[in-house]
């Protein structure tokens, strides 16, 4: 859990942009592996499996929600703004840790990237945190999604045209 | 304008472009300023990205481990007896078949083992056969000696014939 802690929960916070859904969905991927450790039949390298297990941890966290949304929306609640995503993200990520006057350069680089990431779709925005946060090759993750790796390659390519316009560069 | 580039500059920028791919890329960066931009997004993203290192909250972590603990403690303290069904049934098949491999075995001494053990070698095959037919094929070495003993004194009793 050590070496990976970072990374899975980093990753998880991305895709949730929210501490308290990712830290639920941590626990249940870390309590998965204790309770079962033969789940892993090393067949893939280590990971590659626990990424998979965090994605669908988190794509049944985004079912329940979606559901539970229905239901408030049908009784008349506001739903939560969806299109915030990624500026949630950046909020709980600065929340979670303090924050030096020397970083209001980067906070500010930050800023502008949370508005970028907020113009990629879910599926460029996917496969561009996987890659950051897992360190796995593009084949590797072609494997883990089920996707040919011409198509993961090319969502990647559109996220950087598009971060390319929205961060002026 | 899409120069037809970019997903092989998404291979080159994270390090997974062959040595050709790699020159290929490196001059079509002096003549391209799309991707030359596109590059520089990825870098800043992936820049921003690293400076950020959130962590879960300790209580979080302090929960996982103490739960992680307390699964592998509930491993260890599992009693002895406390077999699943496949162990049971594997046990069990096991000793059946001790059992009848050991029914299975012959007992005793056998004839050759008597006659090969060496407790006397001036016994040939005429008093072994003598030995089988008073035997009651008794194990005991108690037995051997006593009918030994009777082929002694029946020998004896030929040689006082024979004169």
């Amino acid at each position: 859990m050590e070496r990976h802690k970072g990374a899975v929960y980093g990753y998880l916070l991305r895709l949730t942009a929210r501490r308290d859904a990712a830290e639920d969905i941590f626990q249940e991927v870390f309590l998965k592996l204790v309770h079962n450790p033969g789940a892993y039949g090393e067949r893939e390298k280590f990971k590659a499996w626990l990424f998979t297990v965090a994605r669908n941890a988190a794509m049944d966290h985004f079912r329940r929600e979606s559901s539970r949304r229905a239901v408030a929306c049908s009784e008349g609640d506001a739903a939560p703004d969806e299109d915030g995503s990624a500026r949630a993200a950046l909020d709980a990520v600065a929340a979670s840790e303090p924050g030096p006057a020397e970083a209001l350069e980067n906070k500010l680089l930050g800023e502008k990237l949370a508005r970028a990431l907020e113009k990629l779709s879910e599926d460029q925005r996917e496969v561009f945190y996987l890659r950051h946060y897992s360190g796995l090759s593009f084949r590797e993750i072609a494997g883990m999604l089920g996707l040919p790796i011409g198509t993961v390659l090319a969502r990647m390519s559109r996220a950087a045209a598009l971060l390319r316009k929205e961060l002026g560069k | 304008m899409d120069c037809g580039y970019g997903e092989k500059l998404i291979l080159y920028f994270y390090g997974e472009a062959g040595a050709e791919l790699k020159a290929g890329m490196e001059a079509h960066l002096k003549t391209c300023a799309a991707c030359r931009g596109s590059f520089a997004a990825l870098a800043a993203a992936e820049g921003a990205l690293r400076e950020e290192t959130p962590l879960p909250s300790a209580s979080v972590l302090a929960a996982v481990m103490s739960r992680a603990r307390a699964a592998l403690a509930g491993e260890k303290r599992r009693p002895f007896f406390s077999w699943t069904w496949a162990e049971t049934a594997f046990a069990g098949a096991l000793a059946a078949a001790l059992v009848m491999a050991f029914a299975a075995a012959p007992r005793g001494n056998s004839p050759e083992l008597a006659w090969n053990s060496g407790l006397d070698s001036t016994l040939d095959s005429v008093e072994y056969s003598l030995y089988r037919t008073q035997s009651d094929q008794s194990a005991s070495a108690g037995d051997w000696d006593y009918n030994y003993g009777l082929l002694n004194a029946e020998g004896q009793a030929l040689d006082t014939t024979a004169g």
